[in-house]
């Protein structure tokens, strides 16, 4: 009897599940999947031959490569940035640490035009600095430099903030346990902190990447479109479709998709190389054995 | 190594963790910090440690001044509650970890650490365990291996903060007899962190009892035990009844009832507390003390509670009294039974001290 009551209500609850189930699935088609296999569709919609020319024309190239050189700078530095802020927030006590995390957040508070329009208002040549940097020739706005700038502004707030909460939930025991057994902080970091928050700080390096490579509206107010110089790929993306070059934009939107697929698989595939993800994997079975052999 | 402690204070804000510590330990010793959370007694084996500076007095390490030097100078061993093992790293390179850090002139050959490490695992009885991952382990064999990582750099003294805390009541009691063979077999000097006064008294040489972070009494657990100089060590380190009484001419008095003679010092006359232990009250038959009547019997394993209504008490203050089970199966007390207490060993304290 109670049996069968317990296993109506497991029913219910597997009821339950299924519509879970469905109803995510189906939002996930239709706003992740659909988009995506629209952008394939539409870029090899006058054939192979024009995706190709697409690709290949000058212009692309340069935006990829200016993309990806931007991703390569932005990225590092807020690596680093991140790592840092995350360590000083969550293990240390100090005064004005609300303060720095609201501050971390504020890219993400502002809206990026506004984050474009501020490096304008720094560096532009009626900016603060612009006096200045017209002196020594120093170029800012419409320039490499100002995209890094604001690409950097932008994704800072990924690394530090998927960080936090990790560092903070392990405490400092381990770190202090290296000490007490003769480690050196650059040694404890290196073979402590860092492999017990490497999958978080993965994450963020992912999210963040993203970020850099599909940055629009910072870094449309601070390139100056400047075709083959400025432009990054999804300014790129907006002029060719602004020309009705249909084709073409889809293209090399489908290249910035496409990037954006390879960096999850290249998560997945190092989480798969894990040794001790599998090892916790067997740990849970290991455990059931010992109890129940 | 021996420890000293001159004068230790340490506020956290507004929050004066600990307050003026003195505290010797003599080489070899095992030692109990003993209190209730928040008494500062974590605080004071963190300055130990040096994972915490003082605000104020010295920490001397064999007589040297040793307050401001960096933790990993100090040589010492620190175990944690919760393990702190390193998930990433197997058994045997948690074990190693002290070791392969050392600079390249200090570092053990390979073979020579794998021969350190697995005589380590030996010694901690996980020899089988070398290759495992600290999440394939359970409570106390983490906790094991956390002593060997401890042990293997070859520490001067250990700390061990709350060590058997997490762990479920057997397996603490099997490591606390465990640790105390350990420290006899290598003679490190050992303090240990605990709330549990049971642990304190079963593993420790030396108990030192913390309160709002001063010392409130120190010395050979069953001293402490049986000479509490305080309410608050006397109610910390075991159960007890609690009888207001007056003081008159030398008598304690509860109500009009005279228990016995108060040898304390100077009391309050009207507004002292009479603490006694529960094996310490002797029952007798009705006409032999102070009348009860027997409210519940509970027998657990060795020994036999009885819950007694006192003449004059409430029934919200009953007093509690144990009785080896031999007497109880002789002598079969019953519930309702009337019986005559008397108090073999108690002692009174001002009520101020008392609410501390």
């Amino acid at each position: 009897m109670a049996a069968a009551e317990a296993r109506a209500s497991m029913d219910g609850f597997g009821a339950g599940r299924l519509l879970l189930i469905t109803v995510a699935l189906l939002f996930l088609g239709l706003f992740l999947v659909l988009p995506l296999l629209a952008v394939f569709v539409q870029a090899l919609a006058k054939g192979a031959g024009a995706y190709v020319a697409a690709i290949q024309d000058p212009m692309a190239w340069s935006a990829v490569k200016l993309t990806l050189g931007v991703a390569a700078i932005a990225v590092p530095v807020n690596l680093v940035f991140g790592v840092a802020a995350a360590w000083a927030i969550a293990k240390f006590e100090f005064r004005g640490k609300s303060t720095l995390i609201t501050l971390i957040d504020l890219p993400f508070a502002v809206s990026p035009v506004i984050a474009g329009l501020m490096f304008i208002l720094l560096f532009g040549s009626h900016g603060w600095f612009g006096d200045y940097l017209r002196e020594y020739h120093i170029r800012v706005v419409f320039a490499v430099p100002g995209i890094v700038l604001a690409t950097v502004f932008v994704t800072f707030p990924f690394i530090a903030r998927e960080l936090i909460p990790v560092m903070q939930a392990q405490g400092k025991d381990d770190e202090e346990t290296a000490l007490s057994l003769g480690a050196s902080g650059w040694q404890t970091f290196w073979r402590v902190t860092l492999p017990n928050i490497r999958w978080g700080l993965m994450y963020g390096v992912l999210l963040c990447n993203a970020r850099a490579m599909g940055e629009f509206g910072a870094v449309s107010v601070v390139s100056g479109h400047i075709r083959g110089l400025t432009n990054t790929m999804p300014l790129h993306v907006e002029i060719l479709y602004n020309e009705y070059n249909y084709a073409a934009a889809f293209a090399v939107a489908s290249l910035l998709a496409l990037l954006a697929l390879l960096t999850l698989a290249g998560k997945g595939f190092l989480e798969w190389r894990q040794p001790e993800l599998r090892h916790a994997a067997h740990q849970a079975r290991d455990r059931t054995r010992r109890e129940n052999p | 190594m021996s420890i000293a402690l001159r004068g230790i204070g340490k506020q956290f804000g507004e929050f004066a963790a600990v307050k003026s510590i003195d505290l010797d330990v003599p080489t070899g010793a095992l030692i109990a910090l003993l209190g209730p959370s928040g008494c500062g007694k974590t605080t004071l084996l963190r300055i130990i440690a040096g994972l915490e500076i003082p605000d104020e007095g010295q920490v001397l390490f064999d007589g040297r001044d040793a307050t401001l030097w960096p933790i990993r100078d100090r040589n010492v061993g620190f175990v944690f509650q919760h393990y702190a093992l390193f998930r990433h790293m197997s058994v045997f390179e948690n074990v190693a970890f002290g070791l392969k850090i050392k600079p390249r002139r200090e570092r053990p050959a390979a073979a020579v650490l794998r021969k350190k490490v697995h005589s380590l695992l030996e010694l901690v009885q996980l020899g089988w365990a070398g290759d495992r991952y600290p999440a394939q382990l359970s409570g106390g064999q983490r906790q094991r291996v956390a002593l060997a990582r401890a042990l293997a750099v070859g520490p001067d003294v250990l700390l061990l903060d709350e060590p058997f805390g997490a762990l479920d009541s057997q397996v603490r009691h099997e490591l606390r007899r465990w640790l105390r063979r350990l420290h006899d077999e290598l003679h490190f000097t050992s303090i240990f962190v605990t709330h549990d006064q049971q642990e304190a008294i079963e593993v420790a040489d030396t108990i030192v009892v913390l309160n709002r972070g001063r010392i409130e009494q120190s010395g050979v657990p069953s001293e402490v035990y049986d000479l509490p100089t305080s309410a608050f060590v006397h109610r910390f380190l075991g159960q007890v009844n609690e009888l207001p009484v007056k003081v008159q001419d030398g008598r304690a008095y509860v109500g009009p009832l005279d228990i016995g003679s108060a040898a304390a010092p100077p009391l309050d006359a009207a507004n002292s507390i009479a603490l006694i232990r529960p094996h310490e009250i002797e029952i007798g038959p009705e006409t032999s003390g102070w009348p009860a009547v027997v409210v519940a019997v509970r027998v657990i394993g060795p020994i036999v509670r009885l819950e007694l209504c006192a003449e004059g008490q409430s029934a919200s203050e009953l007093l509690e009294a144990e009785i080896s089970r031999e007497r109880y199966e002789g002598e079969r007390f019953n519930v309702g039974q009337k019986v005559g207490l008397r108090f073999r060993r108690w002692q009174v304290y001002p009520v101020s001290d008392a609410a501390a």
